[in-house]
Parts: C-alpha cells; structure tokens; sequence
C-alpha cells in the first residue's frame, strides 16, 4: 500500500489503461478485430509501464521483464481464445 | 505435512519459494500459459476426432426474432416489417447452403451472393439486406448484438425495407452443433419507389434450380437430436476465470504476506499484476457467445 501511495500517478495511469480496454470492449462488442487489437495495446502498455515503472524506482532487471511478460502473455491467450470461441 | 508444506510451496511466500509464491514466478506463468493453449488445442481437435460433444445450445424461434425487430423500429418511431414467407424460404435456403457448403460469410465460397437466394425464390427486389448471426443461446441476445454493430443496426433500422424473413437453421459447421439465424430484408420491386438504391443490392440471374435448394433445407430441417452438447466458449470462459480467480487470490495472500514480513525482493509489482488480472477477469464476464456478420 506504501507503494501505492508513493506511486500514486503510475497507478493511476495503469488503472487508466485498463479501464480504456474494459470500455474498449463494451462499446465493441460486435468488432472481434477491433477486440484484439485492445488486448494487444493494453497487454503492451502493461509491459511498457512495468519497464518505465522498475526504471524510475531503479530496480529494473530481466527478471522483472520477463514477469511482466509472462503475465501480459497469460492475458493475452485467455483473451484471444475467447474472442475466437465467441 | 509434506502435502500442506507443498501446497503453501505454491501458494504462500516462502523460503522454499525465495519468498514468492511458485506460482507467480515466471516458470509457472509460462508453464500455465502453454497448458491453456494445449487445453484450447484438445478442444479444437475434439471435432477431428469425430465426437459430437461440442455445441450451442438455443432456443430460438424465427417469429421471436422479428418480433424484436419490429419492437426496435417501433422505438425507433419506424413502421414494422411485414413477413414474408418467400423471404423466409429464401434464409431458410441460405442458412443450409452455409451448413451444407460448411462456410460463414455473406457470400459463399463459389461466389454465391447472398441477393441470389431471393432471385431463387421469386423475390424480385428493389432493396435488400441481410443479417447473419451464430451462436447465440436466445433471440433478445442477438438482436441486441446486431443493435449494437452500426452496419447490423443499419440493416434492422432500415426505412427502405418493408418486408422481412428470418430462418433459424440448426447443423453442424466445422464440426461444432450450431444454430444459425439468417436475417433477410426485402422491398419488392414494385412496391413505392424509395429513396436510393442500396449499393449491395443488384439483380443477380437465377443459377441455383429451386429443386436443389429443397433438397439442402430437407437435409437441415431434419429435427435434431436432444442431447447435451459442451460449448467451447463456456468450457474456454469457466478455465480461465478458475486460472484467474486463482491467481488473484494468491496475488493477494502474497502481497498481504510480503507487506506485513517487510520482505525485500526483486520482481514485478504484485498490485500491478492484480489489476491487469482484474481487468481480464472483468473482460472474461463481459465476452459473451455469438457472432455477427
């Protein structure tokens, strides 16, 4: 919570992402394409702002990165299988 | 003991764990990723493989479907359409050309447009128009997912058409038990001379006999058996919340955990992996199935 408050504008920022990809997707609901390309620009930004986070706090390793990554990747996939099964 | 000390190996930060549940470490973010995309494979391969599990169940009826329609062109301040039985004869064929040439498009894939199906029928059309959905479980669900897309609203909120058919078609495509609803929007050529002509709609001539057309539609409207089918989209949806949910619940214990010990580590912010797999969560419920085109 420290963190949160110290870094307030970063997570602001990053909840502001996120809430344009929710909204993103209620108000295109009936465009797949569109839909993806979403989750591409937010799974993307998420990385971005883990990297320019990390880098600002001075704690920034591959390690991080790669977390990031994983984690943007897990998203992705679930994202993407169920825009396509829709 | 071995169990509970392996279980909080996974779950809970820990020595064991370099004070970081091993299932947030990156490896096991990875190795959950590969396994949802095997997951997604098997249920793609289950088709190949000659069972018939997979599907959508619905319960839609044609008469429903106009019926919303009109309702929305009513609110609209527009003049209901009138059903056509040529027009439904007409989706009725063109929902069984897709089944039985296995294709999802307006136009098929020998070049058939959509227009010949009501030049097949004896439709002579000023204006025409259709609407295709899939997968949906019931019609209020569909029309609201044509309301929401701008060129299916267009078609539906249409002051050139008067007249409407609509098919529900139920059949196998591409190996998954589906219902298909074709939405047909029609002006008979002689009726008062509208506005402008719709760019899509142009006289095509008849190629397709009638005869073969009725014989495709005794072959989809054949009454389909009452099983349980497993559909792909709730079988996809329920995984991933089950992987989600787990993952903020520990994403949770971990940072109540890491906050309260003051332990010190290098890796990503766990409040920041919470509300991206928040945010896919919140994604996850609002997907619903159906498609439009």
């Amino acid at each position: 919570m420290r963190g949160f408050t110290k870094h307030l504008a970063h997570y602001l920022t990053l909840f502001g992402i996120f809430l344009v990809g929710i909204l993103a997707f209620i108000f295109f609901s009936y465009d797949q394409s569109f839909q993806i390309i979403t989750a591409i620009a937010v799974a993307l930004s998420y990385v971005v702002w883990g990297i320019v986070h990390h880098l600002i706090h001075r704690d920034l390793y591959l390690a991080v990165v790669i977390e990031y990554l994983a984690v943007a990747s897990l998203g992705l996939v679930i994202i993407f299988s169920l825009i396509l099964r829709s | 003991m071995k169990f509970i000390r392996k279980i909080a190996h996974l779950l809970v930060p820990r020595e064991s764990n370099n004070q970081k549940a091993k299932l947030l470490h990156s490896s096991s973010l990875t190795l959950i990723t590969f396994a949802f995309i095997f997951y997604q494979l098997a249920i793609s391969l289950i088709p190949s493989l000659g069972s018939r599990v997979l599907g959508y169940a619905a319960n839609i009826s044609p008469e429903e479907v106009i019926r919303l329609t009109n309702e929305k062109r009513i609110n609209d301040g527009l003049l209901p359409l009138e059903e056509n039985s040529t027009l439904s004869q007409a989706a009725q064929a063109k929902g069984a050309d897709m089944l039985v040439k296995g294709y999802w498009a307006h136009v098929a894939p020998d070049g058939t447009q959509p227009w010949q199906f009501f030049t097949n029928f004896g439709y002579k059309y000023r204006y025409a128009g259709e609407n295709l959905a899939k997968d949906f479980s019931n019609p209020q669900s569909t029309v609201d997912a044509w309301m929401a897309s701008p060129s299916h609203r267009e078609n539906l909120l249409s002051p050139k058409y008067k007249e409407i058919g609509v098919a529900v078609v139920e059949g196998n495509l591409a190996g998954i038990d589906t219902t298909i609803i074709v939405q047909f929007f029609g002006t008979k050529y002689v009726d008062t001379m509208p506005v402008a002509p719709i760019a899509k709609a142009k006289e095509l001539p008849v190629n397709t006999p009638i005869s073969k057309i009725e014989e495709q539609l005794a072959i989809i409207t054949a009454p389909s058996q009452s099983k349980r089918l497993v559909s792909p989209f709730n079988a996809t949806k329920n995984i991933s919340l089950l992987i989600a949910g787990l993952l903020l619940i520990i994403l949770v214990i971990d940072g109540v955990i890491v906050s309260k010990r003051n332990i010190v580590r290098i890796g990503g912010r766990s409040l920041a992996h919470f509300a991206f797999l928040g945010m896919i969560v919140i994604i996850t419920l609002l997907l619903k199935a159906g498609q439009i085109i």
